[in-house]
């Protein structure tokens, strides 16, 4: 009840957020109610998820000093242990013309991948409903601390996370997304020196914009190694870089995991990604990327991950059509969404579509039998 | 003294004349360009999409702008329907014909910013509404040959008449007409003709004001005559020569927000 109050208390709180005097206190409300629900398409066509939940996002500010917080309430009638309250992020800054720092329970973005991680591996990914949820929602944020700089064409990013989070996988039978019972190990304690730390150091020029990066972590998804899902330490160096040409944008990220934990130890590996957007005019938009990682051990090295997405709006952008789709080039499967969202009006959208999962080896086999119909509404505000 | 006075009279009248014959509808569309706006604006603009039905459609947009010699950098966030609330778009327009602007796209769900197309953009509409990317922004004058049609009076004010046709056959449209007030150097109204050189949309600027000593256009609506679609712009709380640093034009900034 605690927890509802807060959520309403955010909505209720009055809108003063376009107040220009920077000494007085400025107030940002926004947020949604959403419910989703999904049915197999398959037998036995049961209900694969079913939840509705408030979002509420309250920014306070004064001068050049703020704390945003951004919770959810949720009641969900499938995954009974997924319903209440949830904090996602909750964190102060300050922010100046060059200085931004932020400490706090945070979402730390980085690279230029859409849907693949290379360099993008501080805050982990929430499989619970595997990637059939809003991807904003997946990400899953740390308690750390993010020091920015930032000048005309160059930035400087430096993070310190003394609170890490890791993958949440379904491991409950009960769960249509479950991917079985997996024993899984400690996640390493909150000690000083199990500190993840890193830095990024990103350029925007008229041509270009590319990053450096460097990140001191662990392998956030436990890998199965001697019968046990095992978090290790590694040390990721990375890259990568968006390009404009015309109507094309092409982005190429890289990331070098060092001393990886891998299925049967330890072991070095290279990830690295193309992509190209092609911003084709009317409204239709085309997006398709390949990533590949090689392993320098073992004897599964190569592996590839496909994604290409398809979008048009359409009705002066009030329906929206898309299509995104990942591809397991090593074993051939593949997971479809496909939507249609068209806004009723300017608060309420609704959303129908199609998730297709087919693959007989790889990592989309456990939801072969998991393709479903979705319907989702949504009020913002 | 009167005899001073006359030939000055005589010889400024003559001036006035020479300039009028030799005025080219690229001097116009000139004209237009170079009016003064301050080294740096802020604006709210509120947009009404309206459909055939009467049924109407709002967004809202906070923006900044900073001159840098002729480019200019541009800042803006979305502050209304709430599904879009703080999505930003950064623009650096470069004055050169042949060099593609750059543009970033930050969407507050994902967190993350995108480098986005500087070039295609510019003939599709923006946000739904009648107004492409290039109505909105800051179309090169040779772009487009002008040709000085006449003058007439449209709406109440002496006008240039212009007609343009693109250079790139590529544009949305064959030619535009614009009717150009030749008191405040802002366009009154405009034809805008599609391929088959059909009337396609039409827009009409009706409220003009000078604020901080800037002609401000206040209000606009660009009708699509063929599909009666229409959009209305209100400029409120426009603002010159605000005090604004260039490091509000950084990425780092559109991912801070408003």
């Amino acid at each position: 009840m605690k927890h509802l109050l807060t959520i309403l208390l955010f909505c209720c709180i009055p809108r003063s957020a376009s107040a220009q005097d920077g000494d007085s206190l400025r107030v940002g409300v926004k947020g949604f109610v959403d419910t989703y629900h999904a049915v197999r398409t398959e037998a036995p066509n049961n209900w694969m998820s079913s939840r509705t939940r408030v979002r509420g996002e309250l920014r306070l500010e004064k001068g050049n000093a703020g704390a945003f917080v951004s919770a959810n309430l949720i009641h969900n009638a499938i995954l009974k242990d997924r319903s209440g309250f949830q904090l996602r992020e909750a964190y102060g800054y300050y922010s100046d013309d060059h200085w931004d720092v932020r400490a706090g329970r945070q979402i730390i973005t980085w690279g230029v991948a859409d849907g693949l991680r290379l360099t993008d591996i501080i805050s982990p990914m929430d499989y619970t409903e595997f990637l059939a949820q809003d991807y904003d929602d997946i990400r899953i944020p740390v308690g750390g601390l993010r020091l920015r700089y930032s000048r005309e064409k160059w930035c400087f990013e430096a993070v310190a996370i003394p609170v890490s989070s890791f993958f949440e996988l379904p491991t409950d039978d009960n769960n249509p997304w479950s991917v079985g019972p997996i024993p899984i190990g400690d996640e390493p304690t909150r000690r000083l020196c199990n500190m993840e730390y890193g830095g990024r150091l990103s350029f925007f020029l008229s041509g270009i914009d590319f990053s450096l990066s460097a990140l001191h972590t662990w392998n956030k998804m436990p890998v199965i190694c001697d019968g046990i899902g095992q978090y290790q330490r590694m040390t990721m160096l990375g890259a990568d870089c968006s390009i404009p040409a015309g109507q094309f944008v092409i982005r190429g990220e890289f990331a070098q995991y060092l001393d990886e934990q891998q299925t049967f130890g330890r072991s070095s590996s290279t990830n690295a990604l193309l992509g190209i957007d092609w911003y084709a005019g009317n409204d239709w938009s085309l997006s398709a990327q390949y990533a590949h990682k090689y392993v320098s051990s073992g004897d599964l090295r190569n592996t590839g991950l496909a994604t290409l997405r398809i979008s048009k709006d359409l009705l002066h952008n009030t329906l929206s059509l898309q299509s995104f789709a990942y591809v397991d080039v090593t074993n051939g499967g593949i997971y479809n969404r496909l939507s249609a969202d068209y806004a009723l009006n300017d608060q309420l959208h609704a959303t129908l579509g199609y998730d297709f999962f087919h693959a007989d080896r790889g990592t989309f086999t456990v939801y072969d039998n998991n393709s479903e119909v979705f319907v989702k509404l949504k009020y913002s505000f | 003294m009167k005899k001073i006075i006359f030939i000055l009279a005589v010889a400024l009248m003559g001036a006035t004349a020479v300039s009028a014959q030799k005025l080219t509808g690229r001097d116009v569309i000139q004209k237009v360009k170079d009016r003064p706006d301050g080294n740096t604006r802020y604006a709210e603009l509120e947009l009404t999409l309206k459909k055939k039905n009467g049924t109407t459609r709002q967004r809202k947009v906070t923006s900044w702008a900073m001159d840098e010699g002729k480019d200019t950098k541009k800042m803006m966030f979305f502050t209304y329907p709430g599904d879009v609330k703080g999505t930003g778009f950064l623009t650096w327009d470069y004055d050169q014909i042949g060099k593609e602007d750059a543009k970033w796209l930050y969407l507050p769900a994902m967190k993350k910013t995108r480098r986005i197309s500087g070039s295609s953009s510019k003939t599709d509409y923006f946000m739904g509404t009648d107004f492409t990317y290039d109505d909105m922004g800051s179309r090169h004058v040779d772009e487009d040959t002008h040709k000085l049609l006449r003058e007439e009076v449209k709406n109440g004010h002496k006008c240039w008449v212009v007609e343009s046709v693109p250079v790139d056959k590529h544009e949305i449209y064959s030619r535009k007409v614009s009717w150009i007030r030749q008191d405040c150097l802002t366009a009154a109204y405009v034809e805008y003709y599609d391929k088959l050189n059909k009337l396609h949309r039409v827009l009409t600027i009706s409220d003009v004001n000078k604020i901080q000593g800037f002609w401000t256009i206040q209000k606009m609506e660009m009708k699509n005559v063929q599909t009666e679609h229409s959009t209305v712009i209100l400029v409120k709380n426009s603002q010159y020569d605000v005090k604004i640093d260039k490091a509000l034009f950084t990425v780092a900034k559109l991912e801070k927000g408003l």
